[in-house]
């Protein structure tokens, strides 16, 4: 189902959602974009469909998985004889996420829900979210979707895509969900159509990495003792920075705390990078060397999710490229290991 | 001959001499703005050392890296030739094996300004080396307002609490930090735990208040951990506090003199403090 929404449509849709106080969408927060529940749409930092932070047109700095993931949720708390739930999943409305982020709930998707057990708490999120993403016309010099397989306007894994054109945006749902937020608005004309594709086909020319997926995960299988891992770990320093704000990493630990008599089991996002993280329970850590914590990274984006779930989990979301206090660029990693291994 | 020729020029000679295992320095990255370091163990490899504004990280930390491989000679301004100083009062490296390549530094730019603890840096120049690459460096440190000095205790607990409730517990800061080098950080505690794991305002202001005590007396206000911290959250708030209360109640800066020891090792009988003495 494809729409025509005029620019003041959208802000009308959204101001009703911002009205239910269901609405969250990007702000600006200091030096970047943040996530945060909108009362007012003019504070929502999208110029047309795109934020300029720090002289580029960045994503929001915390993925959206944060819908569906939070950094720490409790998971139940304990009476003394039996678990209760009680956490209360509310209704939300995402606006503005980009097309990699879509991908990345999709990943967490396939990884928490489709792949059984079933998560219980990450499903009732993601089908009390309705994810409006917005395409990308002009992605940052560190946004590489297009290698890996995703696109600046795709709609995998959002409920509404929006493609900004002159005037307004054409409408696609993806989901069911996305076919009621997107009702009785009009058919969007040829010319729009067209307008969109051409962004579209710009947008990903601007992409220029070219990544050979198949011969890097062939060169993964074998590589677990490279050398490789070593000469690129130098720099890294292990912090969770990259992981933490990756769309897809999905590590968690679990936490209990006794806050004012009540008993709570939480959990928390982790990361592969600390130490912590591989400490078994008798004292022994199998990965104590900084360059086995970086191995893992890269391991399991284009491999261990791969051979578990079927799916790659880079999105090529370029935050990690953003964010590292060590000028660490994974696309150049990635160029290491496909010429070094 | 400039700087960064001399460099490499030095780092060749100590290299082909085998005075050194290798020379801790910046190359370039693929990003514009920020450098990576380098850890470059053969001569021929020179030509990828740099060093200029992007220069961000606190090199001194990489140095407890490499400090098994050998002697090793490392590339420091300031801030980083404070931290070795640090580093070496606190017995983490020898002086015999490092050697030290000074330069110089303008200060670090982030998004084309200035970053905020260079901005009232007082050490450009190392305050120890083994020879300077090029020259000396000169300017007049602004004058950083301390905000907590007209904030009652109440205020303070507000502005901190905002400052840290961003924080999301990624450890950057800590990671970045050449003297954040314990074997297990009372965060990683277990057994029992010290501090909470959730993002909560609360858990994290611990965390941060404890880190910002564990530096006092060492911190050397590079500013490392503020330019790692992907949330952008000013811990040079914290720093710089922290070093003002040493230096006005111990009369010392962290790694300032090579010779002097570290504030919370020593008994001076001439403590500004009273009741000290
Ligand atoms: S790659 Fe960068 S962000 Fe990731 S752990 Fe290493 S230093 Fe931190
Ligand atoms: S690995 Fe980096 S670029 Fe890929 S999805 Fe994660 S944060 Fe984005
Ligand atoms: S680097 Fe920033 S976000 Fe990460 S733990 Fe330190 S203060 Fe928190
Ligand atoms: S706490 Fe920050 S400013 Fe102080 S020495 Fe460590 S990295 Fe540098």
């Amino acid at each position: 189902m494809k729409v025509f929404l005029k620019s003041e449509d959208l802000k009308k849709l959204l101001e009703q959602f911002a009205g239910a106080g269901k609405l969250f969408a990007p702000v600006k927060k200091g030096g970047y974009s943040g996530w945060a529940r909108v009362s007012s749409i003019d504070e929502v930092v999208l110029s047309g469909a795109q934020a300029v932070l720090q002289g580029e047109e960045v994503n929001t700095r915390k993925p959206a998985k944060v819908f569906v993931f939070p950094q720490s949720e409790v998971m139940f708390e304990f009476d003394g004889e039996r678990a209760v739930e009680v956490t209360e999943v509310p209704e939300v409305v995402v606006f503005g996420l980009r097309p990699c982020d879509g991908r990345a709930m999709a990943f967490l998707e396939r990884f928490f829900v489709e792949n059984k057990p079933e998560d219980p708490l990450v499903r009732e999120r993601r089908e009390k979210a309705t994810l409006i993403g917005v395409a990308c016309n002009s992605p940052a010099e560190s946004c590489f979707c297009t290698a890996v397989g995703g696109g600046p306007h795709e709609g995998k894994g959002l409920d509404v895509l929006l493609r900004e054109v002159n005037g307004g945006f054409v409408g696609e749902a993806v989901t069911e969900k996305g076919e009621k937020v997107l009702a009785g608005f009009p058919a969007p004309s040829k010319e729009a159509e067209v307008e969109a594709e051409k962004r579209r086909q710009e947008a990903e020319g601007k992409m220029a990495l070219r990544i050979d997926l198949k011969r890097l995960k062939e060169v993964l299988d074998k590589g677990f003792n490279s050398p490789v891992w070593e000469r690129l770990t130098l720099e890294c320093v292990n912090c969770g920075a990259c992981t933490f704000l990756c769309p897809t990493c999905h590590c968690f630990d679990i936490t209990d705390e006794t806050v004012r008599g009540k008993k709570k089991r939480s959990r928390v996002w982790d990361s592969c990078q600390f130490t912590l993280y591989s400490q078994h329970a008798s004292g022994h850590n199998p990965r104590l060397n900084p360059a086995g914590r970086y191995r893992n990274r890269v391991m399991d984006k284009f491999k261990y999710t791969v051979d578990m779930v079927g799916e790659l989990s880079c999105v090529g979301c370029g935050r990690c490229v953003r964010v590292c206090p060590a000028g660490i660029d994974i696309r150049v990693a990635v160029a290491e290991i496909l010429e070094g291994v | 001959m400039d700087k960064v020729a001399r460099l490499r020029e030095r780092a060749k000679e100590l290299l082909e001499k085998q005075e050194v295992v290798g020379v801790l320095g910046y190359r370039a990255s693929s990003r514009p703005g920020i450098s990576q370091v380098a850890f470059i163990t053969r001569p021929e490899e020179v030509d990828r050392l740099i060093f200029d504004s992007a220069c961000s990280q606190n090199l001194a930390n990489y140095l407890l890296k490499v400090k098994d491989k050998g002697k090793v000679a490392v590339v420091a301004r300031g801030c980083d030739s404070r931290s070795i100083v640090v580093l070496l009062q606190e017995k983490q490296i020898e002086r015999e094996k490092v050697y030290i390549l000074g330069v110089g530094c303008e200060g670090v730019v982030v998004q084309g300004e200035k970053s905020v603890a260079c901005r009232s840096c007082r050490y450009p120049n190392p305050v120890i080396y083994d020879e300077m690459v090029g020259e000396e460096v000169h300017f007049e440190p602004e004058t950083v307002e301390d905000e907590f000095d007209r904030l009652t205790p109440d205020e303070w607990w507000e502005v901190l609490s905002a400052e840290v409730a961003r924080c999301i517990r990624c450890y950057a800061c800590r990671q970045v930090c050449p003297n954040c080098y314990c074997p297990v950080c009372f965060v990683d505690a277990s057994m029992p735990a010290l501090v909470g794991k959730t993002h909560n305002v609360s858990d994290n202001i611990v965390f941060h208040i404890m880190r910002a005590l564990h530096m006092a007396g060492r911190c050397v206000e590079c500013g490392a951990c503020h330019r790692a911290c992907p949330m952008g959250i000013d811990l040079m708030r914290f720093n710089r506090q922290v070093a003002k209360i040493v230096r006005e109640r111990f009369g010392l800066v962290a790694g300032a003199k090579p010779d002097e020891m570290p504030a919370l090792t020593i008994f001076k009988p001439d403590d500004p403090q009273e009741f000290i003495r």
